[in-house]
């Protein structure tokens, strides 16, 4: 097999795309999870099926958060370009999921919606930490890039 | 592109940086899997091997050096299929009769390819680091993770095993 026969072989495995794709399936599979089970637990008085239908939405999001967790650490690499994307997607979408569980922390009081809140803060902050860690690393990277091609 | 420069593009998830990777180094990789294993496995083995440095590529902590860190995947891949070659106890190295450069003038490149594949594992891939990737015994050292002088024993022994089958086949005297 010649190289650009193994390039072939192996250039699925490193689409930007299936990157990415696998932090959003973390990333909004747990957010999902946070706001429907915030929602779940606040609702007063369902019935059956409902309870049944937010279950099922409950295990659909875990297992995209599940599925996006096992891809990024066992099947997937990211790189440093990747980790920048993939902590300002996380920061985005966890502002997204603080807002929204704050309003029903505003119309819902209880102490499942403060609890929600405060974890969807916590993300908030873990994500922006992640963001400025990535930054930091891939201007690293980029520097010793500009050292090499110019030959310092 | 010097080998920092493409690690570094390639940690920085630049695409064409991967394909000029594999360009450079495919044939090294292929050529040290093919000589331990058969054809039929090769292909598959030398693809495992890529798809562990794209996954490892990231916390590489030496991009300079690249090439060690490279042939430790290619061997842990090897190695998983050849357990038992692997676990086989290797002869006693006191008594080894060393085999000095004398020997190394016979090991012509070709005629060491062609009579490889009749060596044990060990003597085998401690032949191909050094002889066809030109790779240095400290390098060796790091990939077989043993020490330097334990490749050293390991080349001179694998050099008299090819010695001895040149002898019995009539190549050398």
């Amino acid at each position: 097999m010649n190289p650009e026969e193994m390039y072939g072989r192996l250039s699925g495995h490193l689409s930007l795309r299936s990157r990415i794709g696998a932090v959003a399936a973390l990333v909004l599979g747990l957010g999902g999870a946070v706001f429907l089970g915030a929602l779940w637990a606040t609702e007063p008085s369902l019935r059956a099926h409902t309870h049944v239908a937010f279950g099922m939405l409950e295990i659909t999001c875990l297992a995209w958060a599940g599925f996006g967790t096992w891809r990024i650490a066992r099947r997937t690499p990211l790189y440093a370009l990747d980790g920048v994307i993939a902590g300002g997607l996380a920061l985005a979408s966890n502002i997204l999921l603080m807002s929204g569980v704050i309003v029903l922390a505003i119309t819902r009081p209880g102490w499942v919606t403060v609890a929600a809140a405060a974890f969807a803060a916590l993300m908030v902050a873990t994500s922006a930490v992640l963001l400025a860690r990535a930054r930091a690393r891939r201007a690293v990277l980029l520097r010793r890039r500009h050292e090499l091609e110019n030959g310092e | 592109m010097s080998n920092e420069l493409m690690i570094i593009r390639c940690r920085l998830g630049e695409r064409e940086a991967f394909a000029e990777l594999v360009r450079t180094w495919h044939d090294p990789v292929w050529t040290y899997v093919r000589r331990m294993l058969s054809a039929a496995e090769a292909d598959d083995v030398a693809q495992e091997v890529w798809l562990a440095v794209f996954r490892g590529l990231p916390r590489l902590k030496e991009p300079a050096r690249f090439a060690p860190w490279l042939f430790t995947i290619a061997r842990r891949a090897v190695s998983n299929r050849l357990r038992v070659e692997y676990a086989r106890p290797e002869v006693p190295i006191a008594a080894d009769p060393v085999v000095g450069d004398a020997v190394d003038v016979l090991l012509d490149r070709a005629e060491m390819i062609v009579n490889l594949s009749a060596l044990p594992v060990i003597e085998r891939e401690i032949l191909v680091l050094f002889y066809l990737e030109d790779l240095s015994l400290e390098d060796c050292a790091q990939i077989c993770a043993i020490p330097v002088g334990t490749v050293k024993s390991r080349l001179s022994r694998a050099r008299r095993m090819l010695h001895d089958r040149l002898v019995r086949k009539g190549s050398v005297e």
